[in-house]
């Protein structure tokens, strides 16, 4: 589904990304870890093109990312992305978050739209909120209204960028369910996280990243228990502490 | 001093009729320059955010200016000084088409532009880079996110110094009578001429002033109250 | 155009002095000094008038600011130009009246600033300094007014800016200022309008604009000291509508 094919981006003399190349399947949870800095962000945004790269290439369900000729706001609407920060719309409702792409973006009538978004934001357990500006809302609802609204588009893969580290960590587990649950219905998706209890319970594939390159993959049960790059066993043992 | 007044002669035909052509004059000459400011000022807000550096070289320059010299100097720039550098005929026509509310409007559009375009800019920067990033990622176009999410928080934002500075543009209309323009000061100084009757026609003057001014802070406090994003 | 400047720039920039009275850029900038000795103490007194709990105090305040808002400078020139020889009993100059106007129009503006400063203090402040015993006098004197004024520095000046602007207003009654005298040459001149005029902006916007620029640099020191985590008290107030005229 998602491809990264020696994928590397500078700012300026400094190489963020160096020379990623891994893949996504159909289906699969895959989870990015590594210490801060590592470029875990910034390959996860190179996906759907909120960063360039300099060389390599990126391909999703078959489209290059990054090529000119690429109709950028329907890949876009193809590709749900959770923020760390929620980035929900301050002055339109749950609701209305929910339904603006939909109806702006993907040409759907108001009423098609809202039903789609009661659905979703039912699933997402906050159908009684759905009249609530965000700045009502706790961080795990509002967390949990974006990933409705990055649903409400229909994409096949969705990505997350540290969805939880914004959060308190009572509100966590909210929205970890939420993700867990899209997990299990099959969906494909790329996630940010330090949340280990996650990437053991739904992922299907580990990533573990440092300065820029992927130092290692490899299932959750294999990786959390012997990892073999030395940085990430210095990683897990900082985590545990 | 003066205990003896007497409202009945500055109301009476024709000084009655007068007041209200001058009051007139002062609604079409806010309403011109309400236009012309608006407009340019958004363009230019918009030209700036495009992050051109000749542009906003440009606009800064032009903010700059408009707001460190006085009203009265650029209205007497445009209307003494402009014309002069105009072909004889279009300053013929100028002049036979009402020359000093046309200057008076574009000084003080232009003038209130640049303050338009500093509220629209600073609404603009107040909405965070991560709601440009999230109406994209969802696949909303440039165009579309500008209208569907950001200009509205940034319009929202900069309601209250856009009100305010609308009650200035309103008040800076009373400078054109400097040049000649027939509006609402001029007019009271023109029936004072005629009747004396100083407080009197002076009074009901201030009292249409104020009556407008309080008018356009009340529209406005209403219409920030009715379009502000909720709080907690 | 240069040589408008280089003929006229004594009369221009002084006035008649030292042979006659002063006027000019000089005047302009006395008047605006004058104006704003007298206005900044009563903008205190009008301030503490409108945030004072005692009705009698902050009702005919508020009033006086929002007619002084809602009226016109010009308007307010012309009420002084005949109200102020009637209540003092006999005539007084164009300029003295022009300083008592711009005197009360600043000293609104500048009320509402100060009273936006003190109202966004916390009002921590206020209840420790009265639980430490302190009076209302002594707790405005020491503790709300020093970090409201230094708060809304920046505005102050920029309103110190705009008074030199305003004493353009002194055309309409005559007074010798900087509009006037241009106004008088070109008069004189009769055929450069179009350079007069200019030169009249230009040399209000290098006054207006290096001061502008000397507000900014005071604005980054205040910023740099707040980000120094020594002022860390104050709320933001970026769009408060008060300030933005």
């Amino acid at each position: 589904m998602i491809q990264f094919s020696k994928v590397s981006k500078w700012y300026g003399e400094y190489q963020a990304l160096v020379d990623v190349t891994a893949e996504v399947k159909q289906g699969e949870v895959v989870v990015v870890c590594g210490p801060s800095g590592s470029g875990k962000s910034t390959l996860i945004r190179t996906v759907n093109r909120l960063e360039t790269i300099q060389a390599g290439e990126i391909t999703v369900d078959g489209t290059s990312v990054h090529q000119a000729t690429l109709n950028l706001n329907r890949f876009r609407s193809r590709v749900g992305f959770v923020f760390q920060q929620f980035n929900l719309f301050p002055h339109l409702s749950a609701l209305d978050n929910v339904c603006l792409a939909p109806m702006k973006a993907a040409g759907k009538n108001r009423k098609d739209a809202k039903r789609q978004a009661l659905a979703l934001l039912d699933r997402v357990g906050l159908a009684s909120k759905a009249n609530s500006y965000p700045q009502q809302l706790s961080g795990g609802q509002q967390q949990r209204v974006a990933i409705a609204r990055a649903l409400a588009m229909e994409p096949p893969v969705m990505l997350f960028d540290e969805p939880t580290s914004a959060l308190d960590p009572e509100m966590v587990g909210e929205v970890l369910n939420v993700m867990k649950s899209l997990a299990r219905d099959g969906m494909t998706m790329m996630c940010v996280t330090h949340e280990m209890g996650f990437a053991r319970e739904v992922s299907d594939s580990v990533w573990f990243m440092d300065r820029g390159a992927i130092l290692e993959v490899a299932d959750p049960q294999t990786f959390f228990r012997s990892p073999e790059h030395p940085r990430a066993q210095a990683f897990l043992s900082d985590l545990r502490h | 001093m003066l205990l003896h007044l007497d409202f009945a002669s500055i109301f009476a035909a024709p000084n009655l009729k007068h007041l209200m052509w001058g009051v007139q004059y002062t609604a079409l000459l806010t309403l011109a320059s309400w236009v012309i400011a608006v407009a340019l000022g958004t363009v230019m807000a918009t030209l700036r955010a495009m992050g051109n550096p000749v542009i906003e070289r440009f606009v800064a320059g032009y903010v700059a200016y408009h707001q460190n010299v006085p009203m009265l100097a650029q209205l007497f720039l445009w209307y003494f000084g402009f014309p002069t550098l105009l072909p004889d005929s279009a300053q013929g026509w100028i002049n036979a088409h009402g020359g000093e509310f046309i200057f008076a409007s574009v000084a003080i559009g232009l003038c209130m532009a640049a303050y338009y375009s500093e509220d629209i800019r600073s609404g603009l920067r107040a909405v965070s880079a991560g709601q440009h990033e999230a109406a994209r990622s969802l696949g909303l176009s440039f165009a579309k996110s500008m209208r569907y999410v950001i200009l509205p928080q940034s319009f929202r934002i900069a309601m209250p110094p856009f009100i305010n500075h609308t009650v200035v543009l309103f008040k800076n209309t009373s400078l054109a009578m400097a040049i000649g323009v027939a509006e609402l000061t001029y007019t009271v100084r023109d029936i004072e001429n005629q009747t004396f009757r100083t407080f009197e026609i002076y009074l009901v003057g201030t009292l249409i002033y104020l009556a407008i001014s309080l008018g356009l802070m009340g529209v406005g406090a209403a219409v920030a109250r009715h379009t502000r994003i909720p709080a907690k | 155009m240069l040589d408008i400047l280089t003929q006229n720039a004594h009369f221009l920039l002084l006035g008649q002095y030292p042979s006659g009275p002063i006027g000019g850029l000089a005047l302009t900038l006395i008047l605006a000094l004058l104006g704003l000795a007298f206005a900044i103490p009563l903008s205190l007194l009008l301030a503490l008038c409108r945030v004072s709990p005692y009705r009698v105090l902050s009702v005919p305040s508020t009033v006086l600011v929002y007619i002084v808002r809602g009226v016109p400078l010009v308007m307010l020139v012309f009420w002084s130009y005949f109200l102020v020889p009637g209540l003092i009993g006999h005539l007084v100059s164009a300029f003295t009246t022009l300083v008592v106007t711009l005197v009360i129009y600043q000293a609104a503006y500048l009320s509402e600033i100060v009273r936006a400063g003190i109202e966004s203090l916390p009002t921590g402040q206020t209840e420790s300094a009265r639980s430490l015993g302190m009076s209302y006098g002594s707790t405005m004197r020491h503790v709300i007014l020093p970090q409201a004024l230094y708060n809304m520095l920046p505005s102050i000046l920029s309103q110190c800016v705009s008074t030199v602007k305003d004493t353009s207003i002194g055309y309409v009654i005559s007074v010798q200022e900087l509009t006037f005298s241009a106004q008088q040459i070109n008069a004189s001149l009769l055929t450069r309008p179009f350079q007069v005029f200019l030169v009249l902006a230009l040399v209000y916007f290098a006054v207006c604009y290096t001061l502008t620029r000397c507000v900014q640099g005071v604005e980054r020191r205040i910023s740099r000291r707040r980000a120094s985590g020594k002022m860390s008290n104050v709320r933001s107030l970026i769009n408060d509508s008060v300030l933005q005229s």
